[in-house]
């Protein structure tokens, strides 16, 4: 039993913050009805539930701050080490950047970049077998969505004949 | 409801449903059978897909993925002691003792046929409960299924893995980020701080595949990917399962079933618990139980057996009461979302042939689970050495691809990678995400049946739940009780679950 600050102390006063700060924010973010019915018994404020649920975070909150002392819990944040650490910030960069060239360069090509990118990050030396994984999977998917499922992912940018007349296909 | 049941069985009669069972199943093997990669995973990077099929080809699909993938975690768990999923850890006490008696055919072939036994008599079970249950179930108002809703969220909250007050805090992050957008009954305008692609609210598909993906796949990918198998341990050899060997094992079979089937309908405890009571009380059943973890085909029946009879009572409480058990069935819940359908009490009055044909496409499934897990035993493993390297980009591929078609919005994509982050953040720092998911799909019904509640009170709440509503006051003074003992039971088995492995790793 650990009579010091550990981490689930500090998520515990965050906890605590976080309920006073949801109460400040109430009355400024929950927009008023136009119609008040005068007279009503009913009490119901769309005020209520929200404030409930702020109540629950500041009880709860202090409730796991008392108890955060006894309990017996590895950060694991803190045990990443280099490794693991730079693998899951480059996936965070890989992830923000696919986003960008789904949107912008469209799903087949996005997608090929990002498998092709991080595959190869992640030790495959195979580039014959990259190329093959990284066009055919994503053009696949694509063509399932669109034809099976009726549903869209971002095209190809580019008119490429009969690329983007996919009722011919 | 017996109306209902036959024309569910009317509906259930349709070819493309089973073809798309039967994708399901085998998609579920698939990645079950992938160590690392859990059927929670597959079923959230495939839940997109069920949204743009017919309710009874998309739930079914997902369905399958669930049955096939609880079922794929036992190959790797019996051929290399790796389990695909964690409701095949206690497989892994026989199954790899078996493998290098070279009896590894037997024992995969007797995971499959417990595991589908298991499976066919919980569902059937299921179908036979169902019913009682939804009648009981119409007769609530307003303010029983807020009390309903309430108690079920605590005890999921008990019940999670941790520590008690961490489960609830999730709880109300979960019930927090339901808030954001609009209220349910005023349809005010709530906390989207000026920000217009969440002023309908959080898109609950990203929310959903970011908390149960994409932690998964940030742990994959802490250490980089490196070959440790090789495909010469993958050979499956040995004679097939004899008649003889499965009646032998016919008993254990019955009891683990039972066993999974009372689990299932239980909120929070799941298939590795199911599992590991199932091979427990195999083995104190045993005339023999010193022979349990040096290669008993018992012991692979009774794992196997309990953690699929878990699959379809999981879906009582869910269709009944609109109260998803577990993870896996926060994924379901969303698929009926999606669909316009709200699991509940009204679901089955107003959409009772269709709950039933579901059902009744599940007991059918299990005739599929047998074949294609019967001729893909040995396909799916070799998919233990699929490489990891791109494995990892393709799931990242279907989720980003799946959190595309929901609505169109590149702002979606933000909320999959920030649920993302938080997840594994939350894994991290031990805190279970299933009370959060729960209370962000349960939230907006259960805000909306507290606010009619409030309203039929008329200012004098105490004397309306203690007076007028007598069902609503026994629930609301049993929930702490429940909660409790639910929490003390919850706390049990995982001592013993941890003691078990301890002693079984020790043998």
């Amino acid at each position: 039993m650990s009579e010091r600050i550990n981490f689930n102390t500090v998520v515990a006063a965050f906890f605590v913050t976080f309920a006073v700060t949801l109460f400040l924010l109430i009355p400024f973010h929950i927009d008023k009805p136009l119609i008040v019915l005068v007279g009503s018994q009913s009490n119901l404020s769309a005020e209520l539930f929200p404030q409930m649920v702020a109540a629950s975070f500041l009880i709860l909150g202090i409730w796991y701050f008392a108890k955060s002392f006894s309990i017996d819990q590895r950060n694991e944040l803190r045990d990443l080490d280099r490794e693991a650490i730079t693998n899951v910030g480059v996936t965070l960069v890989i992830m923000a950047a696919y986003v960008f060239l789904m949107v912008n360069l469209g799903f087949v090509i996005g997608s090929a970049v990002m498998i092709a990118v991080m595959s190869t990050y992640f030790g495959n030396r195979n580039y014959y077998l990259t190329a093959v994984v990284s066009i055919s999977i994503p053009m696949t998917l694509f063509f399932l969505f669109r034809r099976v499922l009726l549903v869209e992912l971002p095209p190809f940018p580019i008119d490429i004949y009969p690329l983007t007349h996919w009722s011919l296909i | 409801m017996y109306e209902s049941f036959v024309a569910g069985i009317g509906l259930a009669l349709r070819v493309d449903t089973y073809l798309y069972i039967s994708v399901g199943l085998f998609l579920g093997m698939f990645v079950g059978a992938l160590p690392g990669f859990t059927t929670l995973m597959a079923m959230a990077i495939l839940l997109p897909v069920s949204f743009f099929l017919d309710p009874l080809l998309g739930i079914p699909f997902l369905i399958g993925v669930y049955k096939g993938g609880i079922y794929g975690g036992s190959i790797p768990a019996i051929l290399v002691s790796m389990p695909g999923t964690g409701a095949a850890v206690a497989t892994t006490f026989d199954g790899p003792a078996l493998t290098k008696k070279g009896k590894g055919r037997k024992a995969l072939e007797m995971a499959l046929f417990a595991s589908v036994s298991g499976d066919l008599t919980s569902d059937i079970i299921t179908i036979a409960m169902i019913g009682p249950i939804a009648v009981v179930a119409l007769m609530m108002g307003p303010p029983e299924l807020a009390a309903v809703i309430f108690l079920a969220l605590i005890v999921i909250s008990a019940t999670s893995s941790g520590v008690f007050v961490k489960g609830l805090l999730m709880l109300a992050v979960g019930l927090f980020f339901a808030m954001v957008g609009q209220d349910p009954i005023g349809a005010l305008s709530r906390f989207s701080f000026g920000i217009t692609s969440i002023e309908s609210g959080i898109p609950f598909l990203p929310m959903l595949i970011g908390v149960f993906a994409l932690p998964e796949i940030f742990i994959g990918i802490e250490r980089k990917a490196s070959e440790i198998i090789k495909s010469a341990d993958l050979k499956i050899s040995g004679a097939r399962l004899t008649w003889a060997e499965f009646k032998s094992c016919f008993r254990t079979i019955c009891r683990s079933t039972m066993i999974g089937t009372g689990i299932g309908v239980m909120p929070g405890v799941g298939q590795v618990v199911s599992a590991f009571m199932g091979y427990a009380a195999a083995k104190n059943a045993s005339p023999h139980p010193e022979k349990f973890g040096k290669g008993e085909l018992e012991g692979v029946a009774a794992a196997e057996a309990a953690n699929n009879a878990v699959n379809g009572p999981t879906l009582v409480p869910l269709l009944t009461l609109g109260i998803p058990g577990d993870n896996l069935t926060v994924i379901l819940i969303g698929a009926f979302i999606a669909q316009g359908l709200r699991p509940g009490p009204l679901l089955m009055e107003e959409q009772g042939p269709l709950v039933f044909a579901i059902l009744v496409s599940m007991v059918v499934a299990n005739v599929l689970f047998l074949f294609i897990g019967y001729f893909c035993i040995p396909l799916f493993a070799r998919i233990v050495t699929i490489r990891k390297s791109f494995l990892l980009p393709l799931t990242l591929v279907f989720a980003f691809a799946g959190t595309w078609v929901f609505r169109g919005q590149p702002f979606d994509l933000a909320v999959l990678v920030f649920f993302g982050a938080f997840g594994y953040i939350a894994k991290k720092l031990h805190f279970d995400v299933t009370p959060m998911a729960m209370g962000f799909i349960l939230g907006p019904i259960l805000e909306y049946s507290f606010g009619q509640t409030t309203v039929l009170a008329q200012g004098n709440m105490l004397h309306y739940i203690f007076v007028e509503r007598p069902i609503t006051a026994v629930i609301v003074m049993g929930t702490p009780v429940l909660t409790y003992l639910m929490w003390r039971r919850s706390v049990r088995l995982r001592r013993e679950l941890t003691k078990g492995l301890a002693n079984e790793n020790l043998s």
